[in-house]
């Protein structure tokens, strides 16, 4: 492997995505990356079965050009895709670029010369081509974003980024999380700038998705808020509901017993009973697995550390730049 | 190297210099070889410089330098990595410890103890804001604990070295550190320093942490009383409900037999909500188990010593 790459490029493609013009694309975006005078890769993550793909990407090797092409047996979704090409990359820079276009092309070339005094840039695709339903529908979900991370940022959807290698040296993304990057991103301290793009014209947001497409996106949002607010205190995030559960449970048992036994109400055929014992029984299963959770970060706390020292000076040794804590020995 | 002093500072660049001096100062007639390790939690401001303006003249201050702000947690933490101390230090960087109670609490270690604590007793911060709830915080600990530490707020802390590096730290557990090494049988002192009132910058430490304090301490108590063995924990609850749900499945028998025709809806429903629930215990207590074997942290062996 050449070590003086400066940036690797990695184009992961599923087949749900739209591929026309794999060359026309690939031509365009090398255009761009010729100009910024930089050294550059490509590496291709495709999913199983694109057999025209790799056709096309099979002639484009054979003109020698260099990429790299990794074909997957099975598609585990983008981030996947993307840690498997990182794998094989060597730059120092990682651009990840979308199998179909969502900026204009120029836009690259302006984004490469923005990365200074940063660790992460992302396009925000100015939404010229987008119809008010479209543009409502994107600020609705980075509101959520917003509401329950704190971070705002503007347009997740959009693949066009660049960022340093140690950025997925620290972050392991996996499934569909692809979008959510820049937030792990930016939580675990890397500097993420938004750079506002030029649309490409053809490229616009579908203006109703299918109702699986939603639901990911929940699922995602949830999933992500879980991974960036609470892994650390799982009992937190559990307990409260568990605690208020088993009491409201608790309460309304206790109302019941003093019926029963002062009122002489009687028990036997009251369904709220149940409801009551339901309650104190699922409070107790929430503060089990946060007790569990709990336990899990508790024993393992010494693989996720999730911090960057950026440099240590002073003491008897020289300067030592971007030092990576290594983990503690276990002395037994 | 006898002493490593881990301070953690966020925007404190006034108070850089003076800190350095008064450690400085206090320490020097003492025959300790001691090293400062300033830890810059993402400051914003010129801490970072300051500090490694003082590297340049003295090898003994060493400079960690933080991506951001991760908090205290994360700042100390990474301060213990590189500290080579046979004893550890903590203090605040704001100049409200005094460095001049470093001696007296190295002593008390020397003695035999593993942790040693300051406790404010004459605390120089406003009543309403921090003392009252600080109180409120203390004494609920040392209840639901039953570790009586007088001051869980107090930075000046000093801890034999291998106590820090092989205790885990996440999310806020600086706070609940003399407890938790506590629970699994460390020595502790307690003794009274100097507090002063703050003189540079603003206090950055709110007072909204009490639930998440409590709940984490909920935690490490559960933990750390059946943490080497968690299926006999779970194991415990899971025979409690068990039984109680035998229990209601009698009283429904016995209704049943006394008075025939009455329903057996919530006495049978009851038992077998409380029967699951067991189960579900059981389970956990399995799944935990397993957890606790593939963990890299085993509580047993926190604080064995070396012989």
């Amino acid at each position: 492997m050449n070590k003086k790459i400066d940036v690797s490029v990695i184009i992961t493609v599923s087949s749900k995505q739209s591929r026309n013009n794999v060359e026309a694309l690939y031509n365009s975006y090398k255009t761009a990356l010729e100009k910024s005078k930089l050294s550059y890769e490509f590496i291709y993550v495709t999913d199983a079965g694109l057999g025209d793909l790799l056709n096309s990407l099979q002639t484009l090797q054979q003109r020698n050009e260099d990429i790299k092409i990794v074909k997957l047996a099975r598609w585990f979704g983008d981030a996947t895709a993307l840690n498997i090409g990182y794998d094989e990359s060597s730059g120092r820079l990682i651009l990840t670029l979308p199998a179909f276009q969502q900026v204009n092309v120029d836009e690259i070339l302006r984004i490469v010369n923005s990365f200074v005094d940063t660790d992460m840039i992302i396009a925000r695709r100015k939404r010229r081509k987008d119809n008010i339903f479209q543009r409502f529908q994107t600020r609705i979900f980075h509101y959520f974003v917003k509401v329950m991370l704190g971070m705002y940022y503007q347009d997740l959807g959009c693949r066009v980024r660049l960022f340093k290698r140690e950025v997925l040296e620290h972050i392991h993304i996996y499934g569909d999380q692809i979008r959510f990057l820049p937030l792990l991103a930016d939580k675990y301290g890397f500097r993420v700038k938004e750079l506002e793009v030029e649309q490409y014209q053809s490229d616009s947001a579908h203006t109703v998705y299918s109702m699986a497409h939603y639901t990911e996106r929940i699922v995602d949002l949830i999933s992500i808020f879980f991974l960036i607010k609470f892994t650390k205190k799982p009992l937190r995030f559990f307990g409260f509901p568990g605690f208020i559960i088993f009491t409201i449970g608790s309460l309304l048992g206790l109302f019941l017993f003093y019926q029963r036994m002062f009122l002489d109400i009687a028990l036997a055929d009251r369904p709220i009973v149940l409801v009551s014992i339901l309650l104190i029984v699922f409070g107790i299963q929430l503060f089990a697995i946060g007790l569990v959770a709990e336990i899990i970060i508790f024993t393992h706390s010494k693989d996720s550390e999730e911090y960057i020292v950026e440099k240590v000076i002073g003491g008897q040794r020289k300067e030592i730049e971007k030092v990576h804590m290594p983990p503690v020995e276990e002395e037994v | 190297m006898d002493i490593s002093i881990v301070i953690p500072v966020y925007n404190e660049e006034a108070s850089v210099e003076p800190l350095y001096r008064q450690i400085v100062d206090a320490l020097s007639p003492l025959d300790f070889k001691y090293e400062i390790i300033l830890v810059d939690d993402g400051s914003s401001d010129n801490t970072f410089n300051n500090a490694s303006e003082i590297t340049r003249k003295d090898n003994r201050l060493k400079v960690v330098k933080l991506k951001r702000n991760y908090g205290q947690t994360i700042g100390l933490h990474s301060g213990f990595q590189v500290a080579d101390g046979r004893i550890v230090v903590t203090m605040d960087g704001d100049l409200q410890n005094d460095p001049l109670d470093i001696e007296t609490m190295v002593r008390k270690i020397d003695d035999g103890f593993d942790i040693v604590l300051g406790w404010r007793h004459n605390r120089k911060d406003s009543l309403i804001s921090r003392k009252i709830p600080s109180k409120i915080a203390n004494w609920l600990i040392s209840r639901v604990t039953g570790i009586p530490v007088k001051d869980n707020g107090c930075a000046i802390r000093a801890y034999r070295g291998e106590v820090v590096k092989k205790f885990p730290m996440y999310s806020e557990m600086h706070r609940l550190m003399p407890v938790i090494t506590a629970l699994s049988g460390a020595r502790f002192a307690q003794i009274k320093v100097m507090h002063h009132p703050r003189q540079f910058g603003k206090s950055k430490y709110g007072l909204s942490r009490i639930y998440k304090v409590l709940i984490d301490m909920v935690a490490l108590k559960i933990i750390f009383s059946f943490f080497h063995l968690p299926l006999y924990g779970f194991g415990i609850f899971a025979i409690f409900f068990g039984v109680l749900s035998l229990g209601v499945f009698a009283v429904g028998i016995v209704n049943l037999i006394l008075s025939p025709g009455q329903s057996l809806v919530t006495t049978m429903g009851s038992s077998i909500l409380l029967a699951s629930l067991s189960m579900f215990l059981v389970f956990m207590g399995l799944i935990s188990e397993m957890v606790y074997k593939t963990g890299d942290i085993k509580i047993e062996k926190l604080l064995k010593r070396k012989k």
